[in-house]
């Protein structure tokens, strides 16, 4: 084998070797973390969180608050996202209802008509 | 030598590709998290989650499910991570209401039982049947059994589908609390003389009708020029219905129970003397009951 080539070929053993070692073996920890990142059962629960409190205060642009910590995205969709989970995964029918409602609520604050 | 020579390129070149890789994994493409845990969140989004399960709670009424959501944090006491948030969050100044949720369910957990035979209402066991790992290098994923488990475990995983395999359970009903309406009035009121409390040490216990300690109540306390409020429950070590507060000797205090409480005026820290005529500044105890 010419030299260079067992050069190349070594070199790839290392970057795969590395690349192993960080991604499997030894990857980034990340501890402080924003609730974007929380599983979608956790996440699902977050939003739970703020439909039962919705529910008591009724009071959507605090929802919808509280809703935007999970992301960029309008909180119609990320109530929706929670409740289409919530049905796949068999809540009981009171949480699915409190999700329902949030949802309708966090749809009239995207369209400005907040109840 | 020559085989030194020979050998050594090699070599390097595996060091160098070793460095390129651990340079890719760790600081160019790391791994991407998106399943994070609730235990890995920051400290102030820690603090979001705990006053949103409060707020939650004092909703539904529902302790276990709180007691759940709350153990997913994975701080190893929540009474006192609550406590603690509860007073930092009284001395920042923020709402009075944030306080007393937090006071509340601190409260609440201290003084329930803990359910650890019920199955968890709404995280309950969660297994991964169809799951689906995409081209992104994950951890390995911990099987969670249980939220608790899973908070303790740092479940971080890539882009896999959970699914509870397990429905959520109904909820129990609200914890009882004082009765709504009745106001509290003053039942007793002492004069501490104890060398070993604070000076002007001011103890306010509030009980209800049945003599059960009340967290969460607001006392409003005011002197000529200032005025401060705080609440019961926060040092639940020493009673849920306890709160307390340092007098400034020689100032005249009033005092009431938010909202719309019996005032209790006229109140001073007393001069006490010790066996020995040293004089020291005492302090006061107030107890006030629902009739």
């Amino acid at each position: 084998m010419p030299r260079w080539a067992l050069f190349l070929l070594m070199f790839a053993v290392g970057v795969t070797a590395g690349l192993v070692y960080g991604w499997i073996i030894a990857p980034v920890e990340y501890t402080e973390t924003a609730p974007a990142s929380l599983r979608a059962d956790y996440r699902t629960d977050y939003v739970l969180m703020v439909a039962e409190t919705f529910h008591a205060e009724q009071d959507a642009e605090l929802a919808a608050r509280r809703l935007s910590v999970l992301g960029s995205e309008p909180p119609e969709a990320i109530a929706l996202q929670a409740l289409d989970f919530a049905r796949q995964s068999g809540y009981a029918p009171e949480d699915l209802s409190l999700l329902a409602a949030l949802s309708q609520a966090m749809r009239l604050v995207t369209q400005g008509g907040a109840p | 030598m020559r085989n030194f020579r020979q050998a050594a390129g090699p070599l390097l070149a595996f060091l160098l590709g070793l460095g390129a890789g651990l340079l890719i994994a760790w600081v160019i493409a790391p791994v991407e998290y998106v399943d994070a845990a609730p235990s890995l969140l920051r400290a102030d989004y820690k603090d979001q989650y705990r006053l949103l399960t409060a707020s939650a709670y004092a909703a539904s009424g529902n302790l276990e499910r709180a007691r759940s959501r709350l153990s997913l944090l994975g701080d190893p006491d929540p009474v006192q991570a609550l406590t603690a948030q509860a007073q930092r969050a009284l001395a920042a100044g923020q709402p009075w209401e944030s306080v007393r949720l937090l006071a509340a369910l601190a409260s609440a957990l201290q003084n329930a039982p803990s359910a650890a035979s019920l199955p968890s209402p709404t995280l309950a066991p969660v297994l991964f049947p169809q799951g689906e790992t995409t081209a992104v290098p994950a951890a390995p994923r911990p099987a969670s059994p249980s939220p608790a488990a899973a908070s303790s475990q740092a479940p971080l995983a890539a882009t896999h589908t959970p699914v509870p395999l397990i429905p959520p359970t109904p909820r129990p009903t609200r914890t009882p609390t004082a009765t709504p309406g009745a106001l509290f009035a003053l039942t007793r009121q002492d004069v501490i003389c104890s060398p070993a409390l604070p000076d002007g040490l001011l103890q306010v216990t509030v009980l209800d009708a049945a003599r059960k300690p009340v967290p969460g109540v607001e006392i409003v306390i005011t002197w000529n020029g200032g005025e401060e409020h705080f609440f019961t429950g926060l040092k639940p070590d020493v009673g849920n219905g306890y709160a307390d507060f340092i007098m400034t000797p020689d100032v005249i205090y009033t005092l009431r129970l938010a909202p719309g409480g019996t005032l209790v005026s006229d109140l001073a820290a007393p001069v006490c003397q010790t066996e020995g005529q040293e004089t020291y500044v005492g302090g006061l105890r107030l107890e006030f009951q629902q009739p």
